[in-house]
């Protein structure tokens, strides 16, 4: 699934090493835009549902972060 | 009352000191009732408006927060009654958001929109004269998104009106915000504190810096601004463009200025608000620059209006239709392209009801849009003219590129209307008259060469402070590491140049003006 | 450094700061608010702001005076000396530009309240029936605490204690640039109140057209008509309000309204005029001089609503019914209730005065050395001289003395229908010798201005260098008793020629040598004229009141002085016809002169005559 993840966020914000970053969000490597282009995709992909409260910059700092917000949300 | 009157600096030192008087008992209170008499001196009918919202955004938060705690009780599996509580939860957000925004609306735009109808109709409808509230659109802000974030529960409302009525009518962020988060902003209003020496010397110097920038640096550039940029503007491009110059530096150094000082003033009482300005002058880009630029407002947009709007379903639709039919990176950012340009419509329509901000909003919204979608170009090109973006050419490059654009949104938010802004650009490049420079137009502009040398001087002391923040140095703390001698200066010398360049720079009236030449 | 002790030390300077500021607008005192104490420089201070400084100036003076004059800026050119005469008091004039009617009432109560007061003269001028009470600036218009129930001394002193220090500081680079002449800083006169009018008063004024073109104000006029009187029945009230006062304390109180320009009167809505002063005659009788034919000759006036202080004499002789001085038929008119009526339908539509009524084209010829033959000098022959005299007679001009152009102007005297004034510079022989007998067999009368030191010489003062020889006193004497020719001053010795001086510093005309202070120029001017006009004046037996500039030069601060002296004619070398106004004395400053020389024919002479 990281590899997944790490397929669409490469697409949205090229240049960034999404494989090591722990501090995507509070670093400003990835915006709000970004933030939403990602949902939009990883909603699509894995098949969830992510709420506005989910937005929250200590669930997208890094990929282990999201992938554990997905996992969350699909069970 | 405003900041620059010597009425703020007295309520802002007599509330002090009885605050800090009181430290063994609750202080709040005094914090309330500065902010009542600060909002009661700009006129009593104000108020009502400020208890209006204060009254419609506390109720909200009970009733949401009742909702919250029924959604709770009930079983998981009663999908039903989590849906109706939801939706009920909606109908009581979108009534609170429409009472205050309605009234924000008719207090600033009800007039203007009036005079848009035929004259017929114009006659009919009502007009709406009552006084425009200080800082109305801040607080209704700051109040809805505290609403917003009992609705989403994120935290527990405030059941004291009392305290509820201190966030909203905290005084120093009464006049231009920032717009504050509940839960960071009220458990420090009314926390209990005794004197921290450090917070309220750190206070006193981010205010006589913000006192700077607005009263020696800013007001200097809006006397250019206005003789400059307006109707039948009868100067040559360069002139326009100084002027423009002179708009940014004027925009930047007053309301930054002011931030400073509520923020000031806020460490005063030990308060410390979040940062509105993260010296944009640094921007990289144009989202970066509107990352920077009034912080609290595009955090507001943000997590109120953007999240929501981009994961609604209306959007969700629109983005599965574009990934469909348009595929690849433009059917994927379809969506949220869509709802860049509702925000930046809105904060255009925020500034005024005038066609000029809505081209505004647009330029802001496709200049964004189209960055996301040459990201992977501008990369491929980078790499093909093996630039390196790390170095310290192509960064200054990317903040050239960003002034360009930023300045050039700047003739819109100048001019009074869209076609004096477009004649105002056409002059800039077709008729720049460039001696107009150095043939003495500049020196008859409203102000002398010694102010133009003030701006010049004032500015580069911003520039180059900013510069050392950038690049993370800490202006204050280096201070205190200086010796006393040091220290006295760096207060004397603000003091004496605000004084002398700021308070006492204009309300001179010459005796030869005075007299008339009778 | 500890947080603490940091937060002191800020609390320490920003009061310092504050204190400096405080001593510095104390001891500068600007605005006069505090007396003045190290300065005393009050014409400055009640520049910036009359309201405050004339209070302090008053509180430090009051014993030097028993009668007042208040009012707005129109009241300035009301002449104290020429009023203190008419009631036998001392007048000080408390004129503040600006001033309405409420501002009136608390002046008016101020010196009642605290001061042994004779007399109060109030002028009133239109504009106060359309402004009461209005907000204006603090610092510059704000009253004196003392002078304002509502307001406090709290404010008054927090204001200018913590006034802008610019104030101050133009205040001492105005030290530096002061002169003895007003400036822009320094417009009033600190005895009398009064402006102090002194450049304006030796401007040499000609014709109506070059006036107009000077000063646009009266072309510029605002014509709307539109303006209202609302605020007259406030500014009643306050006028009931001082007559009360003073008729409680058994105050002569006297109303005037000031002469303003005709066309001024056009700005304000129809019928609102007629109402102003309707209701003034309700509350007081009062002279009125507001509109009358004078009004419609810009030339009276410094702008629209400031008169020249020679109106003002004509304004304080018309009350005290003095025919000395000259003034048109129509000008002033006590109004009571009865007659304000039938005054109003005269006065308001005044017609223009006839400029033949009030005004006379006179040339004047300049001479010099006069010779039996032509010497290639330029210096005119005698038989030219002749030719030219009769040439003026068969024109039909009859020659005038400077004296009848200033009894024409200051007194009331006639003019001939075409008069000329003839003239020669330095005093030569030859005037004696061969244009005296010339004019005597003619009956033609001529002014010869002598330079005292030369009179009766053929050599230079200081050397044996020859020159053209000059007319002795006695010969003078001889003249000046034929009634036909004056003698006037052409200085004593400020008409040098360098290459034959001794001194290091050579006066080659009246203007200030390089250099030199003002102080010591008025000096040099004032001994070097009484010397002129005594001698002068014990030779011939007449009076010396005219001046020929040597050379034509002089600056404004010349003309003040001899104005002093009681210089009442002044001629420069600049061409032209003078126009001289009946009233006017600036009509006869620096007046214009057609040179003649060799080259001058009869035809060239009469042509030059023309207007």
């Amino acid at each position: 699934m990281k590899e997944k993840i790490i397929q669409i966020m490469s697409e949205i914000c090229p240049g960034v090493d999404f494989a090591t970053e722990t501090a995507l969000i509070d670093d400003g490597l990835v915006d709000s835009l970004d933030i939403v282009n990602i949902v939009t995709e990883l909603m699509d992909v894995f098949d969830v549902e992510i709420n506005v409260e989910d937005l929250l910059p200590e669930n997208f700092n890094s990929v282990d972060a999201i992938a554990q917000l997905i996992e969350q949300l699909q069970e | 009352m405003a900041f620059t009157s010597w009425e703020f600096l007295l309520l802002t030192a007599g509330a002090a000191v009885v605050y800090y008087l009181l430290h063994r008992h609750t202080q709040w209170p005094v914090l309330l009732a500065a902010s009542l008499i600060f909002y009661a001196a700009g006129g009593l009918g104000a108020m009502v408006w400020l208890f209006a919202i204060a009254a419609v955004t506390w109720g909200a938060g009970l009733v949401l927060e009742r909702m919250n705690d029924a959604r709770k009780a009930l079983s998981k599996g009663d999908k039903a009654g989590q849906q109706r509580i939801k939706r009920r939860k909606k109908a009581v957000v979108a009534v609170t958001a429409v009472l205050c925004f309605g009234l924000v609306y008719v207090m600033k735009y009800w007039n203007t929109t009036v005079a848009l109808f035929p004259a017929a109709v114009e006659r009919v409808l009502p007009r709406w004269d009552f006084l425009m509230p200080l800082g109305l659109s801040f607080f209704t802000f700051q109040s809805v998104g505290y609403v917003i974030d009992v609705y989403r529960s994120k935290y527990a409302a405030q059941r004291n009106p009392a305290k509820y009525l201190l966030f909203v009518s905290f005084f120093p962020q009464m006049v231009q915000g920032p717009i504050g988060r509940y839960d960071a902003l009220a458990p420090q209003l009314l926390a209990q504190r005794s004197v921290d020496w450090r917070m309220v010397d750190r206070g006193i110097q981010l205010a006589m810096w913000g006192y700077f920038k607005k009263m020696v640096i800013a007001d200097r550039a809006a006397v250019v601004v206005n003789t400059v940029i307006g109707e039948n503007c009868p100067y040559g491009g360069a002139v326009i463009f100084v002027g423009i110059l002179a708009y940014s530096v004027q925009l930047y150094c007053d309301f930054s200025g002011g931030i400073d000082i509520t923020r000031g003033v806020a460490q005063i009482f030990g308060i410390d608000m979040a940062e509105n300005f993260l010296r944009p002058i640094f921007a990289t880009s144009l989202a970066d620059y509107w990352r920077r630029w009034h912080v609290s407002l595009g955090h507001w947009m943000r997590d109120y209006l953007f999240y929501p709007l981009s994961l609604s379903k209306p959007f969700a639709k629109l983005g599965k239709w574009g990934r469909h039919h348009l595929g690849g990176l433009p059917g994927k950012i379809l969506a949220t392209s869509a709802a860049t340009f509702v925000v930046y419509l809105v904060i255009g329509i925020w500034h005024g009801v005038n066609f000029r901000y809505f081209v505004y909003g647009i330029w802001n919204g496709s200049l964004i849009t189209i960055s996301m979608l040459m990201e992977h170009r501008f990369l491929a090109w980078k790499q093909a003219l093996h630039i390196n973006d790390k170095s310290r050419g192509y960064h200054f490059f990317t903040m050239a590129r960003t002034w360009l654009i930023v300045l050039f949104g700047r003739y819109i938010g100048s001019s009074p209307r869209l076609l004096v802004a477009l004649s105002l650009m056409a002059t800039t490049i077709l008729h720049p008259v460039p001696s107009q420079l150095w043939d003495g137009t500049l020196l008859n502009l409203g102000i002398t060469g010694t102010d133009w040398a003030i701006i010049g001087l004032g500015t580069a002391v911003v520039l180059a402070v900013e510069t050392f923040q950038e690049r993370g140095g800490k202006v204050r703390e280096t201070l205190e590491r200086q010796n006393g001698f040091v220290q006295w200066l760096a207060i004397a010398v603000p003091l004496i140049v605000i004084l002398l360049l700021g308070v006492f720079r204009a309300g001179y009236i010459s005796s030869s003006f005075i007299y008339g030449q009778y | 450094m500890q947080p603490k002790r940091w937060f002191l030390m800020f609390c320490a300077t920003a009061a310092a700061l504050v204190l400096a500021l405080m001593a510095f607008n104390y001891v500068t005192d600007p605005f006069g608010a505090f007396g003045d104490r190290f300065f005393q420089w009050f014409s400055y201070d009640e520049t910036n702001n009359p309201r405050v400084a004339k209070v302090s100036y008053l509180q430090q003076h009051h014993d030097q005076y028993d009668s007042y004059v208040i009012g707005c800026s129109s009241s300035s050119s009301l002449p104290t000396e020429a009023l203190n005469e008419l009631y036998d008091a001392s007048f000080y004039n408390m004129i503040m530009y600006g001033a309405d009617m409420a501002d009136c009432e608390k002046i008016a109560n101020y010196l009642l309240d605290n001061y042994q007061v004779k007399n109060l003269v109030l002028n009133i001028e239109i504009s106060d029936g359309a402004s009461y009470n209005t907000e204006s600036d603090p610092l510059t218009y704000g009253l004196h605490h003392l002078e304002d129930p509502d307001l406090s001394a709290f404010t008054y002193y927090t204001r200018y204690l913590l006034a802008n220090p610019r104030y101050g500081y133009a205040k001492l680079q105005s030290l530096e640039t002061d002169t003895i002449l007003p400036q822009s800083f320094d417009v009033f006169d600190e005895e009398t109140g009064t402006y102090d009018k002194r450049v304006r008063d030796v401007e040499p004024i000609g014709n109506l057209e070059t006036y107009l073109a000077a000063y646009s104000d009266f072309t510029t006029l605002d014509q709307s008509g539109t303006v209202g009187l609302y605020q007259t029945e406030n500014c009643m009230k306050s006028v009931a309000a001082i007559r009360d006062a003073c008729a409680a304390k058994g105050v002569n109180f006297v109303v005037v309204t000031a002469p303003i320009y005709g066309a001024y009167f056009n700005k304000y809505q129809p019928g609102s005029v007629e109402n102003f002063y309707t209701q003034l005659a309700q509350v007081t009788p009062y002279w009125d001089f507001s509109c009358s034919s004078l009004s419609w000759e810009p030339r009276y006036f410094y702008d629209a609503t400031h008169f020249r202080n020679c109106v003002g004499e004509m304004m304080v002789a018309r009350m005290a019914g003095d025919d000395s001085v000259w003034m048109p038929d129509d000008f002033g008119v006590y109004v009571t209730a009865d007659n304000v009526s039938d005054h109003l339908a005269g006065s308001l539509t005044a017609q223009p005065m006839d400029a033949a009524e009030n005004s006379a084209q006179v040339p004047i010829l300049m001479y010099h050395h006069i010779v039996e033959e032509d010497d290639g000098s330029g210096s005119v022959t005698v038989d030219l001289f002749r030719a030219q005299m009769d040439a003026l007679l068969d024109a039909g001009y009859t020659t005038v003395s400077l004296q009848e152009l200033a009894d024409y102007v200051n007194r009331g005297g006639d003019l001939p229908e075409k008069p000329v004034a003839i003239t020669f510079d330095d005093g030569y022989a030859s005037n004696y010798e061969l244009a005296y007998p010339i004019l005597r067999e003619r009956n033609m009368k001529a002014t010869i201005f002598v330079i005292g030191v030369s009179v009766g010489k053929d050599t230079y003062k200081d050397t044996d260098h020859a020159m053209t020889p000059h007319f002795s006193y006695e010969q003078a004497a001889e003249m000046a008793a034929s009634g036909l020719i004056s003698i006037q001053s052409h200085t004593y010795d400020m008409h040098q020629w360098a290459p034959y001086e001794s001194g290091d510093q050579v006066r080659e005309n009246i203007l200030p040598l390089p250099g030199e202070s003002e102080t010591d120029y008025v000096a040099a001017l004032t001994e070097d004229f009484t010397t002129s006009r005594d001698l002068l004046e014990a030779a011939t037996g007449g009076p010396v009141t005219a001046l020929a500039f040597p050379t034509g030069l002089y600056t404004t601060l010349t003309s003040a002085v001899l104005r002093d002296l009681g210089v009442e004619v002044t001629l420069s070398t600049n061409p032209g016809v003078n126009t001289v106004v009946r009233g006017l004395p600036q009509s006869l400053c620096a007046m214009l002169r057609i040179g003649v020389d060799s080259e001058t024919t009869v035809e060239a002479l009469l042509a030059s005559l023309q207007p």
